[in-house]
């Protein structure tokens, strides 16, 4: 009975996503989710209520009549699902309820304010997630019950990091790392050197600056944690580092996206910066989720620079060994550092990337460009600016010399935000790809026809339309799935991340760690934004 | 005469609150490198393991199946 009353919340919120899934179905929240924009969705949200749902309330049970044990069954699975559906139902909640709800209420604030509120602040999901995350874990705090699924949180987001290898090409890895060894090795050690040097000059112990320069140029707490013993670093000095990185790499979290739209970057622009910037994997991710969380440009750049950023920690170890006049440790060895240390999960990375390189995910049918995918999601829209662009043409009747079913398609483009067959056939696959795949003809006709210059197009509008047909053509049906589950992988771990934001972390920041980190951060993230505007030019990206 | 201990925020890390002597030794702080890297191997290979899984899951549906 104990056991059951234990399992209390995670029957709770598993009930309550069946419930919800069947309200969704029932067509009870249609009047809402067509409020929201959301409608498109609803397929996808009753599906995960229901699943989701299911699998907790056979975690439940399982938890109810089994004695609770210390296998990796237990660990990873049972004890973590509560906090996991916890997190999960959060995720639906921001990504279908709450980011819609900013944007209309952005919108409506807009001829009282002069610009939206969401785009300049980035309140996308990702945002809105860690904020709420932050906003929990600081009030009431993590409910008991879900602790152990918060802790997921980081793996959640190194699975994304690992099933984000099978989207690129060898041709931009080639080009990303070329771009990422030089940009990241440049700053990661001018960092190092220049904390060692602010050390110097403000008369401070070289322990402290040991463990900062590791701290303040590669990968944050890790690197802190891996370099305090090479350079003796006293316990007060590692507190007041990770308290300074953390901060630190909150502000850049959320002030590097606005500075990149605002500078006008392009995404490998800014996935330059923030991978070479930002201090800590998870941040990196949460900014370019920020910065663009509708296509993951943005994200593939940073990535691979976070990645070099990490595989860098070895050589600093070994720098500040030398000049710390250490060779090596009576556990710590350099060897424990290279080999013990190694991140497994860029292993995993590669692992996808070969994978995906040798065409396992991509059968001959579904080659490059092959597979169209007509489903309702944010991956097959126009963007919002184009968009306006098509229905204003359409409304101001500008586009001239279509045939009725050509103009069709473009009304329905306006309707749908994108190429798509009916939304009531969305249940007969076969009809509604069928109308899906005439409307992209007619739009390609429509693009044919202005280059044979027997339809006149704006610039803007022809861009739109050329958008919503690459949009729909997408490289494999596995690629795209694994896709959206990573992309569900970085909602789940960002919001976790939120949850581990405390005012206590921050607030351990302070003396001297805190003014040097201070300026070799904003030095570093000033100097890489310069460089990346003037290096990193536009890289094409699939 | 009990230890002085002070309290580390590792916040994202992932790793919660930890207390390390105030006056730890070279050799503690080792020892919770090595524990931090062991704790951050385990999370990897479970993350390898369960993005494999979820590959797996997805070619079976989209691919095999």
């Amino acid at each position: 009975m104990a056991q059951v009353q234990d399992n209390k919340p995670l029957f709770i919120i598993s009930g309550l996503m069946i419930i919800y899934a069947l309200l969704a179905s029932s067509g009870a929240l249609q009047p809402v989710m067509k409020y929201l924009g959301t409608l498109k969705t609803a397929d996808l949200q009753v599906s995960m209520g229901f699943i989701a749902g299911g699998i907790g309330i056979l975690g439940a049970i399982i938890n109810s009549v089994r004695k609770p044990g210390d296998t990796n069954f237990d660990r990873f699975f049972l004890q973590p699902l509560a906090g996991i559906l916890f997190i999960l139902i959060m995720a639906m909640a921001i990504r279908w309820y709450l980011e819609p709800l900013v944007k209309i209420m952005s919108k409506s604030l807009q001829p009282v304010l002069g610009f939206k509120i969401y785009k300049v602040l980035n309140l996308n999901y990702v945002i809105l997630g860690l904020l709420v995350g932050v906003v929990i874990t600081n009030t009431y705090g993590i409910p008991k019950f879900a602790a152990a699924g918060v802790k997921c949180a980081r793996f959640v987001l190194k699975m994304g990091v690992i099933m984000l290898g099978a989207r690129y090409s060898f041709a931009e890895l080639a080009k990303l790392g070329g771009y990422s060894v030089f940009l990241v090795g440049t700053f990661v050690l001018g960092t190092v050197f220049f904390v060692l040097w602010l050390g110097k000059i403000f008369k401070q112990p070289k322990t402290m600056t040991g463990v900062l320069s590791a701290g303040m140029g590669v990968c944050g707490v890790s690197a802190t944690v891996a370099v305090a013993p090479v350079v003796k670093a006293k316990s007060e000095e590692m507190a007041y580092t990770i308290g300074t990185i953390l901060s630190f790499g909150i502000i850049c979290m959320f002030v590097f996206p606005t500075v990149g739209h605002w500078a006008g970057m392009n995404p490998v622009q800014f996935g330059a910066w923030a991978g070479t910037g930002i201090l800590n994997s998870a941040q990196v991710a949460a900014a370019a989720l920020a910065f663009n969380a509708v296509d993951i440009k943005t994200l593939k750049v940073a990535e691979i620079f976070n990645i070099t950023r990490v595989l860098f920690l070895p050589i600093i170890v070994l720098v500040l060994a030398s000049w710390f006049g250490k060779e090596t440790g009576q556990k710590l060895s350099f060897k424990s550092v290279v080999i013990d240390k190694f991140p497994i999960f860029i292993i995993g990375f590669l692992l996808l990337f070969a994978m995906s390189s040798m065409g396992l995910f991509s059968p001959p049918s579904h080659y490059k460009g092959k597979f169209l995918d007509f489903s309702y999601n944010d991956r097959t829209q126009v963007t919002d600016k184009e968009w306006e662009t098509l229905n204003t043409a359409v409304n101001d009747n500008s586009i001239q010399g279509l045939t009725a079913e050509q103009m069709a398609a473009v009304k329905d483009l306006v309707a749908q935000r994108q190429i798509a067959g009916d939304y009531e056939s969305r249940t007969d696959k076969k009809v509604y790809n069928k109308q899906g795949k005439d409307r992209m003809n007619q739009l390609e006709s429509i693009l044919a026809g202005a280059k044979g210059k027997t339809i006149t197009l704006s610039k803007d509008v022809k861009a739109a339309v050329k958008h919503a047909v690459k949009q729909v053509h997408k490289k494999s049906k596995t690629v795209t799935t694994l896709t959206d589950c990573m992309i569900w992988f970085f909602a789940f771990g960002l919001i976790g991340l939120g949850m581990q934001i405390t005012k206590k972390a921050i607030f351990q920041a302070g003396g001297w760690p805190l003014v040097i980190g201070c300026i070799s951060g904003v030095t570093k993230a000033v100097l890489s934004f310069l460089v990346v505007i003037w290096l990193v030019k536009d890289v094409v990206l699939h | 005469m009990s230890e002085e201990k002070i309290t580390i925020e590792t916040g994202d890390a992932g790793k919660g609150t930890s207390e390390i002597a105030k006056d730890a030794n070279t050799e503690e702080l080792e020892e919770r490198a090595l524990s931090v890297f062991s704790s951050e191997r385990n999370e990897d290979m479970t993350a390898l393991i369960l993005s494999l899984v979820t590959t797996f899951i997805v070619m079976l549906f989209t691919k095999w199946l």
